[in-house]
């Protein structure tokens, strides 16, 4: 009786022993992702070996696709890669997510071109000149002045005229306006808090000249202007003007037909997954080389597998932990360029005062010394992490401005070097000493010293990076832990980091991004009365900086660079957030595609074609 | 009958009520709206706090569920926040996906469950039962996630026989003979990666049924009387295993919304499923509460139409 029990009781559990081995040859040998499947088959063990060892850098890509041959009309697919539709608010003033922008640059563009400084130029759509504005209340205001090219029309053959740009002002100035373009940029403007408050009809500060020429006129003016500050996008008038504001975003002016002044035109629209567009021949630049484009939403899942057989030509951006297994793929060209990225680590410093709006530093924070933050910035070696993780598509920062802004990044600023030694040194000459000799430095009044560290989920290598920051941090001595233990969502983690201005006490070490704009003025990140100053850090340098960055004489880019570069310095002396890593953004492209660049100055959408009608197909790898 | 089934909708009126409390409040307790993540210095905090404050996203917990029952007893499930758009417009768009393909993984799914049934339990114990049992017990364990993406990579990426992703080709004008066989085209291989592994509890069923039918008095008395094996098996057999077939028609419809998520994400269909997903990781409220609120109703339903169904065919099962 007994010997049966135990027979069965034995055969139990066997039978869920082989339950789990099951379930877990399952995972790796059915993995149905493509690539890993294709690693393991046939490139066999030693790549998989070798995989954390292949390296690359920005040297490796070119910006440009390499053109080999005439473009021929044709239609290009472009993969827009997202895991989530295309929300189809298909209009510069109120799409608010990258997918829609994606949508939305193939069929309309800004009237001011940018250089490689992220500057306007006068090679745009519209031309400008500023001229002072200086009355007593506002001693140093600015107007300028734009004029439209004569060639610009609108997809319906209509003339982008001075009354449709400042219609654009008019709508995301308005009290009903529903999106979130709404910000200083506009509030700037002579005028515009009356209208906003809906206390006056029309923004004072706007002025239409004449069809082509529109005079805006701002409270103070500054260089931040002219890199990204001044509203660049025309609203057709005579399709919006009979729509209520509220209404506008969900209108069919907005989700059906869209029209713009791109190099394309709106042809139809699936809600959510596909868009084709056909060649706009007005467009002013010239006529663009394709006769037909396609854009379809492809899952990040699947975008290699369309990328080989050529259901796409080109995408938006290639997920780059996909890429080492993918970089010999035969039929594509990847293109690379620095992102406007940087990762870093933050120190909370204080909290918000929700009531004056601005940041309350707190002498006794547990990071209150730059001492402490210093060390545990050399503690860490970000060069191995961006080799080790990221195969080098990621790769040292060392200020807070990064290269994508090559005019402002000091690259003679070599930021905090990887220095345990001198970590070390730093923290025991600060006081941080092991006084009860359990392996941890105690604070200078000789108290436990524990660090909570506050990490964002999502990627395959937040975890292990995670351990590594912690890991970097006990070399040097400090006890660093997990908050909670574990890694937190996206959602989760900036709420108690503090994007509500409800910082958790509790987070005193985050690890977070920027994804940078075009103006390089970080006052929105680290101005005392901002939000996203996460850390809560205010300094009187600190401000006198930020202010001087934005002031008349930083029109004068020299003196804005010089600005800028002390900024750079400063905040490696007083380490607020320490940058950790720099970005590439990578972008396959067939080989039939010519004349398509990631380079921000150029405005060559139009010139983009296709050598052949059929893309090329990525040989079956042989290995 | 009538009685049943008028009891059985009223206690729905509870059910509905409570699932519908239940989802807001778990709604607004997930971390972060759809305004956290624009973390992005391009956008001013100040305007997200004024837009915060206009969609009552500051408001306590019930008046802002007083204000949404209200809209939905009205047919208003509110604004999208992240489409920008009503709703019901939305939902609009995505449920005629999700239907025809619910519709079209059904039928599938019964035109391959039923023979395969019937086989299975007129043969029973032969090495054709036996392979079909072993087929849906396979089913049964396959998680369809993974089942799905290898259909995917196989009969999209490497046949290439079918579309990889959306509902539709782009550039068709909606209404002609191209747009419907492309729509059709667009959502038979995640039917079929539906189809194929939910096809087990209906074998089950009616292998079962037909076994135990086979064994039943009249069958005998039947075969007594010299009715020939087809005419015991098509008028006598059949019709009677087929009916708790058609019982468990309502749970079906269950099955196919939990399957529906998995399948729709994989295959980039664009339908409720998918709809679902997003608006939970982009915590799009109105959304997420109104697709979970219609899936709710929809499985409320569905299990109300098999207990009618049931009620119909097996009298000792209405309550008096």
């Amino acid at each position: 009786m007994r010997k049966t029990n135990l027979m069965k009781l034995l055969f139990a559990l066997m039978l869920s022993v082989l339950l789990v081995l099951a379930a877990c040859s399952k995972d790796s040998s059915s993995d149905p992702k493509g690539n890993d499947t294709k690693t393991e088959g046939n490139a066999g063990k030693d790549k998989e070996k070798d995989k954390g060892e292949i390296l690359f850098s920005q040297d490796d890509f070119e910006m440009t696709t390499s053109n080999s041959g005439e473009p021929i009309g044709g239609t290009l697919n472009f993969g827009l890669v997202s895991d989530s539709v295309f929300e189809g608010t298909l209009n510069w003033n109120f799409y608010d997510g990258d997918p829609d922008s994606q949508v939305i640059k193939w069929f309309d563009e800004s009237l001011l071109d940018m250089d490689a400084n992220f500057t306007y130029t006068q090679d745009g759509a519209a031309t400008f000149k500023t001229e002072p504005y200086e009355t007593e209340e506002y001693p140093n205001g600015v107007t300028i002045e734009f004029t439209i090219r004569d060639n610009v029309n609108w997809h319906d053959g209509e003339p982008v005229k001075a009354e449709d740009w400042a219609y654009s002002f008019e709508v995301i100035g308005h009290p009903e306006y529903t999106g979130v373009r709404y910000g200083p940029d506009f509030s700037d403007i002579v005028g515009m808090d009356e209208y906003h408050a809906g206390k006056a009809d029309t923004i004072s500060g706007i002025e239409i000249v004449d069809e082509k020429t529109l005079k805006v006129t701002y409270k103070q003016s500054n260089p931040s202007l002219l890199t990204g500050g001044i509203w660049p996008y025309a609203m057709p008038k005579h399709i919006f003007k009979d729509i209520p504001v509220a209404k506008m975003a969900e209108s069919d002016a907005v989700r059906k037909n869209p029209i713009g002044m791109g190099p394309y035109k709106v042809e139809s629209i699936v809600a959510g997954e596909s868009v084709v567009y056909s060649k706009n021949a007005d467009y002013w630049r010239g006529e663009p080389a394709l006769d037909k484009v396609v854009l379809k939403v492809v899952n990040p899942k699947t975008v290699v597998q369309e990328l080989e057989t050529g259901g796409v030509d080109m995408i938006n951006a290639f997920p780059g932990d996909q890429f080492v297994d993918n970089a010999d793929m035969s039929n594509v060209e990847f293109l690379a360029n620095i992102d406007l990225y940087y990762a870093y680590i933050g120190f909370k410093l204080g909290t918000w005062d929700a009531e004056k709006k601005r940041v309350k530093m707190d002498p006794n924070a547990k990071m209150a010394d730059v001492n402490l933050r210093k060390a545990m910035a050399h503690a860490v070696d970000t060069d191995s992490i961006g080799k080790k993780f990221y195969n080098g598509l990621r790769w040292k920062a060392t200020t807070l401005i990064p290269p994508s802004h090559p005019e402002y990044h000091d690259a003679d600023n070599p930021g905090l070097v990887y220095d345990p030694e001198l970590a070390k040194k730093i923290l025991d000459d600060a006081g941080y000493k092991d006084v009860d000799g359990d392996g941890f430095r105690e604070d200078p009044n000789g108290e436990q010293l524990v660090i909570n560290y506050a990490g964002q989920s999502g990627s395959d290598v937040a975890e292990p990076m995670a351990k590594y920051f912690i890991q970097a941090w006990e070399n040097v001595g400090l006890k660093v832990q997990l908050l909670d233990g574990r890694l937190h969502e996206f959602n989760t983690f900036y709420d108690r980091v503090g994007q509500s201005g409800e910082d958790d006490p509790a987070v005193d070490v985050y690890g977070g991004g920027w994804g940078v704009g075009s103006d390089v003025n970080p006052y929105g990140l680290y101005g005392p009365d901002q939000m996203f100053n996460f850390p809560r850090y205010e300094s009187e340098k600190n401000s006198e900086l930020l202010a001087k960055g934005v002031s008349m004489e930083a029109f004068d880019v020299e003196y804005r660079k010089q600005v800028y570069k002390e900024w750079q310095q400063l905040m490696t002396e007083e380490v607020p957030v320490f940058p950790t890593l720099y970005a590439l953004e990578l972008v396959p492209v067939n080989k039939r595609v010519v004349n398509y660049t990631l380079d921000r100055n150029v405005n060559s959408l139009y010139e983009v074609g296709v050598t052949q009608e059929e893309p090329f197909k990525a040989e079956k790898k042989k290995k | 009958m009538w009685k049943f089934s008028l009891r059985r909708i009223l206690i729905m009126i509870p059910q509905l009520f409570a699932l519908s409390l239940l989802i807001f409040i778990l709604a607004k307790m997930m971390p972060g709206d759809a305004l956290s993540g624009k973390i992005d210095p391009n956008i001013d905090p100040a305007r997200i706090e004024e837009l915060r404050e206009e969609m009552g996203w500051n408001d306590p917990w019930h008046e802002q569920y007083a204000r949404w029952v209200g809209g939905v007893v009205k047919g208003d499930f509110g604004q999208s926040f992240r489409f920008k758009m009503p709703v019901t417009e939305i939902i609009g768009q995505r449920i005629v996906n999700s239907f025809w393909l619910s519709l079209v993984t059904l039928i599938l799914t019964y035109l391959i469950a039923i023979p395969l049934g019937i086989t299975s339990g007129r043969f029973n114990d032969t090495l054709r039962d036996h392979l079909i049992t072993g087929y849906s017990y396979i089913g049964f364990a396959t998680p369809l996630f993974i089942f799905a993406l290898v259909m995917l990579w196989v009969f999209g990426f490497q046949l290439q026989w079918f579309p990889t992703s959306g509902s539709v080709a782009p550039g068709l004008e909606p209404g002609t003979f191209d747009y419907v066989a492309s729509k059709l085209y667009h959502l038979l291989l995640p039917a079929f990666s539906m189809a194929l592994i939910q096809t087990y509890s209906t074998i089950q069923y009616l292998r079962n049924e037909i076994v135990d039918t086979k064994q039943r008095d009249f069958i005998i008395t039947a075969r007594a009387k010299g009715a020939s094996e087809t005419r015991v098996y098509n008028n006598h057999i059949l019709r009677n295993s087929l009916l708790p077939i058609a019982a468990f028609f309502g749970y079906e419809i269950t099955l196919l919304i939990g399957g529906s998520i998995f399948v729709e994400n994989i295959f980039g269909y664009p339908g409720m499923g998918q709809l679902l997903v997003e608006s939970i990781t982009l915590r799009d409220y109105s959304v997420v509460t109104a697709t979970t609120l219609l899936f709710g109703v929809a499985s409320v339903l569905g299990a109300l139409l098999s207990d009618i169904i049931l009620s119909i065919i097996d009298p000792r099962i209405r309550i008096k």
